[in-house]
């Protein structure tokens, strides 16, 4: 019986006080359970280990990572669904894996079976080729191309493949797609000269700086951080772009202190710069990016949402 | 040994699977075809790879039938083999399901005599009870296994296979903090 | 800057890192430390069957990395360790080969061919010294390969292969292992059959896992580890159990061979090896530079060279390979273990891995940062100091120095580890079982895995008593997924041209190989009937 009232007590308080008060005192029932969504030893898997290091140390939370890998995080997402929601088990993936994969994918997910946390980086998503290759700007592949030159286009995911048809398709010219795995799969292609140009996602950052590789394009809404004189693919008339982050999701229906104590808790170790994952994040990703709460549950509808249309407009 | 058939039936058994991979399974459980159009561009279909894993089957297969069905000094299966692999498949089998439900039901045991349940997925990371399933199971098969090598049950082979389990219990508990002993993954 | 002084600085690098401890107010650097605890754990983990180097680098990775932390600065004494484990378990994997018949990685399997028939017959420490002078003989030319060639030679092949090549050549890899393994192309065939087929379920392109009958459990595919531990090691360990189930039920008692004779290694010998070794490592050298192609297929051809020049040669009173040869042993370990210098010119210079090893070298740089494998690393630049050369060099020198380990203390720490032979193998068989899936399910955390693991074993165990060689199933495994990737990719960059593997000379040289070693093994099967 006074556990029943305790009880009844602790649930009036919920309605009282505003979660974040709560937020501050969660804390997980058990070891939770972390699912990353890349390869193991790859910078997102590091990231990921290192955040859950961080929170172990911070927090005293008990972190069990595991990979869960394949299908753009359709396998992640899938086998996260049907997990307990009390906070127990979370995972990594992109929002890309939200998006446009559930939208192409007859899997029968949508961004309602599962509650974002937070994002923690973003991508620098360029369109990349060997300078060598002598191109000082995307006109000049276009230039090539019309030319007569039959060139290779490199994409690490089907929704970039689309991205790459349709800036074809704006400015003229065919490109033959090839699908590689990764973005490191991209930059080896592009290196041992297998690649005329391909999509990378920050890892060219350290080419373009010694000069090696030239950023032809930002695939992103905005200019790269990098080369911000590269055109945007708005510019090239492409009216859909490959924005796209690190999120941490869990299953659908997890309680506003749970979701609000892990997402504030992920936000501020990737933000501190002078943490490892925050070290990592500026390194690898041009820093942290952190959107959670309603927001991110709009970002993921929305781009959910709009895959359709990508979907459609590449069929064409 | 001359008159042995195994290389015929082994080849008939593999024709006959390969056909039934290539007709049924291959188009019945792939999502795109040989090759497929998207983008104004034709590219290879999921069902390409394992069509070709097929062809290297039936041209296996064929081979065997056609060529090598009168080659000398082809193995035989005796019955006995399958008995002892069916032992062994037993022994494997209950032992695992061992390991993977021993903790779950201790602590259900244990929930009936207090009144705070417990969930043993959220225990599996405190001792005892992530030792429980990987303990007893692993105990239970390397007993077993030993145990039916030798024809009898012995009280050194207990002794060894509860030793050796603890070994592994240090060699990847102990130092590691993030690998997890079976079955504290699945639950 | 020149040739010599980025050679020095990479030498300095190594040994006058960040010191360890100081012995006599020398001090030692953490990176020489790091290269001997690899070695050593490399050696013990290599002589445990079950385990092998990549297991042992999936594990220690993670944890060196949150060690040393993200600076240019951990990247000598990770990637140290990660050589001294690489070295340590090339050697240490001939020991369960020899002494058990467990091969603890597919390239050791064509160690247990002769190793285990010396030590049925009382040869074992024997065995053990070829194995181990002749892998570490190999390591050693290779090495030297490396580092003198690594430049040139790694443009120079990339510059001929395009994607439709690569494809081809994966292919002619295939043919050749299904007709040269096991003396029966359709049984090679059937088995590379088997592992494409094994390796093609739940993966692909679409978002639909292919094959997998709408499972969840088959929806990510095998995983690498079950497919090869499970064909391998546990399919030997059932073989294995089921003889001695088979002697206990003959005769009463369990046999334990003992160990008799001259077991040492003398001039002789060497003398008698040395054409074997010299073969097999010019053989490994020349696999290993190409990007891809891992030491399995070095091995093989390795053994199968050693064995044609052996049957003109040996006396009338010399066992046959397959019988307990050392020259056997000294040919497959030699062209093996010299596969993975070679093997880091095109990891080195192209960012390619050719094996296991290779992967997690890569994965250490790239986690790391400060050190992007890829052409970029060989710019001897001349006003500035390239940071990336001299991490290079300091690698070979890491190698150099772990090469100078294996010729000094790693033959006795090697034998050492032999100690093993003395546990009954009833015992041991079963032990070594758990490990192996104990090992399996700590990386892949779900009982689907160790399920796979034992279904593989069972099937390895079938396949093994109707006389299919499991060797093809595990390289068909490991190709399988490259070789679909760069054919999809050939095709989509040569714009969908059905004829991209005959249309360019070399691309077509390799297929109609692929095609006429099938039938040359094939007839000549024929006429042996």
């Amino acid at each position: 019986m006074a556990r029943t009232i305790s009880k009844l007590f602790a649930c009036a308080c919920a309605t009282l006080f505003a979660t974040g008060a709560l937020a501050a005192d969660w804390t997980p029932p058990g070891p939770i359970k972390l699912m990353i969504g890349f390869r193991a030893g790859g910078g997102a898997d590091t990231q990921a280990r290192l955040i859950a290091e961080a929170l172990e140390e911070n927090k005293g939370w008990k972190f069990i990572p595991e990979q869960v890998t394949g299908k753009g995080g359709i396998n992640l997402a899938a086998a996260l669904k049907d997990q307990p929601n009390d906070g127990t088990a979370i995972g990594m993936v992109v929002t890309e894996t939200l998006g446009y994969n559930m939208a192409a994918s007859n899997s029968g997910l949508t961004p309602q079976d599962f509650t974002g946390l937070t994002t923690t980086a973003g991508f620098q998503m360029g369109v990349v080729a060997l300078s060598s290759k002598g191109w000082k700007s995307f006109d000049d592949v276009v230039a090539a191309a019309k030319g007569g030159a039959e060139l290779r286009f490199g994409a690490m995911s089907p929704r970039l493949a689309d991205l790459a048809y349709l800036v074809g398709k704006a400015q003229g010219v065919d490109f033959n797609i090839v699908s590689v795995r990764g973005g490191k799969g991209v930059m080896d292609g592009v290196n041992a000269g297998d690649l005329d140009l391909g999509f990378m996602a920050g890892i060219q950052a350290k080419g373009v700086a010694a000069g090696d590789l030239v950023n032809l394009a930002s695939a992103l809404s905005t200019p790269l951080v990098q080369t911000p004189d590269a055109p945007t693919f708005k510019d090239l008339g492409v009216e859909f772009n490959a924005d796209g982050y690190f999120v941490f999701i869990g299953p659908a229906g997890m309680p506003a202190e749970a979701r609000d104590a892990l997402a504030s808790a992920i936000a501020e170790i990737v933000a501190d710069e002078n943490s490892k994952a925050g070290g990592i994040v500026k390194k690898a990703f041009g820093g942290a990016a952190t959107i959670s709460g309603d927001e991110l549950t709009a970002l993921l509808d929305g781009d959910f949402a709009n895959a359709g249309k990508l979907l459609e407009a590449a069929s064409e | 040994m001359g008159a042995s058939r195994s290389n015929l039936i082994l080849g008939l058994l593999i024709v006959a699977f390969s056909l039934l991979l290539l007709f049924v399974w291959v188009p019945l459980d792939t999502e795109t075809g040989l090759i497929e159009k998207v983008r104004r561009q034709v590219t290879i279909g999921d069902a390409l790879a394992p069509t070709v894993a097929g062809l290297f089957l039936l041209i296996g297969g064929t081979i065997l039938v056609l060529f090598e069905r009168k080659a000398p000094q082809q193995p035989t299966v005796g019955l006995s083999s399958l008995g002892f692999i069916g032992a062994v498949a037993l022994v494997l089998i209950v032992s695992l399901f061992a390991m993977r439900y021993a903790g779950p039901a201790l602590v259900a045991i244990a929930n009936l005599a207090s009144d705070t349940p417990q969930e043993y997925r959220l225990l599996r990371d405190a001792i005892p009870w992530k030792y429980t399933g990987y303990f007893l199971g692993g105990s239970a098969m390397l007993v077993g296994l030993i145990s039916l090598v030798e024809g009898r049950i012995r009280a050194v082979t207990v002794a060894v296979a509860i030793a050796a389990v603890v070994v592994l219990i240090i060699l990847y508990d102990l130092p590691f903090d993030d690998l997890l002993l079976p079955p504290n993954g699945d639950v | 800057m020149g040739t010599l002084d980025y050679v020095w600085l990479g030498v300095q690098a190594v040994f006058q890192g960040p010191e360890a401890f100081s012995v006599l107010g020398l001090g030692i650097s953490i990176t020489l430390v790091m290269i001997l605890s690899g070695f050593l754990l490399g050696i013990a983990v290599g002589a445990t069957p079950g385990l092998a180097g990549p297991i042992a680098m999936a594990i220690a990775l993670p944890i060196l990395i949150s060690t040393f932390g993200y600076t240019p600065d951990a990247l000598l004494p990770v990637m140290g360790f990660l050589i001294g484990v690489m070295k340590g378990a090339t050697v240490g994997g001939a020991v369960p080969a020899i002494l058990f018949n467990t091969p603890g990685t597919p390239d050791a399997f064509m160690t247990t061919l002769d190793g285990y028939p010396m030590t049925k017959k009382g040869q074992a420490k024997k065995a053990l010294r070829v194995a181990h002078f002749s892998s570490v003989s190999g390591d050693t030319f290779s090495d030297i390969v490396l580092f003198v060639c690594a430049p040139f030679l790694a443009l120079l092949v990339e510059s001929y292969l395009d994607l439709p090549e690569k494809t081809a050549l994966l292919i002619l890899s295939l043919s050749f292992i299904a007709a040269v393994i096991g003396g029966s192309p359709a049984k090679g065939l059937i088995s590379v059959g088997l592992g494409l087929l094994a390796v093609f379920i739940g993966t692909g392109e679409d978002f639909y896992p292919r094959l997998s009958m709408g499972t969840p459990q088959l929806s990510q595919g095998f995983p690498i580890a079950t497919a090869i531990l499970g064909i391998l090691i546990v399919s030997a360990v059932f073989k294995e159990l089921e003889d001695l189930w088979v002697e206990k039920r003959r005769s009463g008692k369990i046999e334990l061979t003992s160990q008799s004779g001259d077991q040492r290694l003398h001039m002789a010998d060497i003398r008698r090896l040395f054409p074997y070794i010299a073969r097999s490592s010019v053989i490994g050298t020349a696999i290993g530079a190409l990007p891809g192609i891992g030491s399995t297929l070095a091995a093989t051809l390795g053994y199968t060279i050693g064995r044609g020049r052996y049957e003109k040669r040996k006396g009338a009173d010399d066992p046959d390979f397959g019988e307990g040869a050392p020259e056997g042993v000294a040919s497959t370990e030699a062209a093996n273990s010299s596969v993975s210098g070679a093997n880091l010119i095109p990891v080195l210079s192209l960012g390619i891995p050719g094996n296991a090893a290779a992967v997690f070298l890569i994965l250490a740089a790239e986690s790391i940062g400060g050190f992007n494998p890829g052409p970029s690393v060989f710019r001897f630049t001349a006003d500035t100091v390239n940071p990336e050369l001299v991490v290079a060099f300091g690698l070979f020198t890491s190698m150099f120095i772990a090469n100078v380990l294996n010729w000094t203390i790693g033959g006795v720490f090697m034998r050492s580890m032999g100690v093993m032979v003395r546990v009954p193998k009833q015992f041991l068989l079963p032990i070594v079982l758990l490990l192996t899936l104990t090992a399996v399910y700590v990386q892949e955390a779900r009982m689907a895995a160790i399920w796979f693991t034992l279904g593989f074993g069972v099937l390895g165990y079938f396949m093994r008593s109707v006389g299919i060689s499991p060797l093809p199933f595990v390289i068909a495994f490991i190709l399988g997924g490259k070789l679909e990737e760069s054919a999809r990719q050939a095709f989509s960059a040569t714009g969908g041209d059905p004829f991209f593997l005959f249309n360019n000379p070399i691309a077509l040289a390799f297929m109609l190989l692929s095609v006429g070693v099938i039938v040359v093994t094939a007839r000549n099967a024929r006429k042996a009937e």
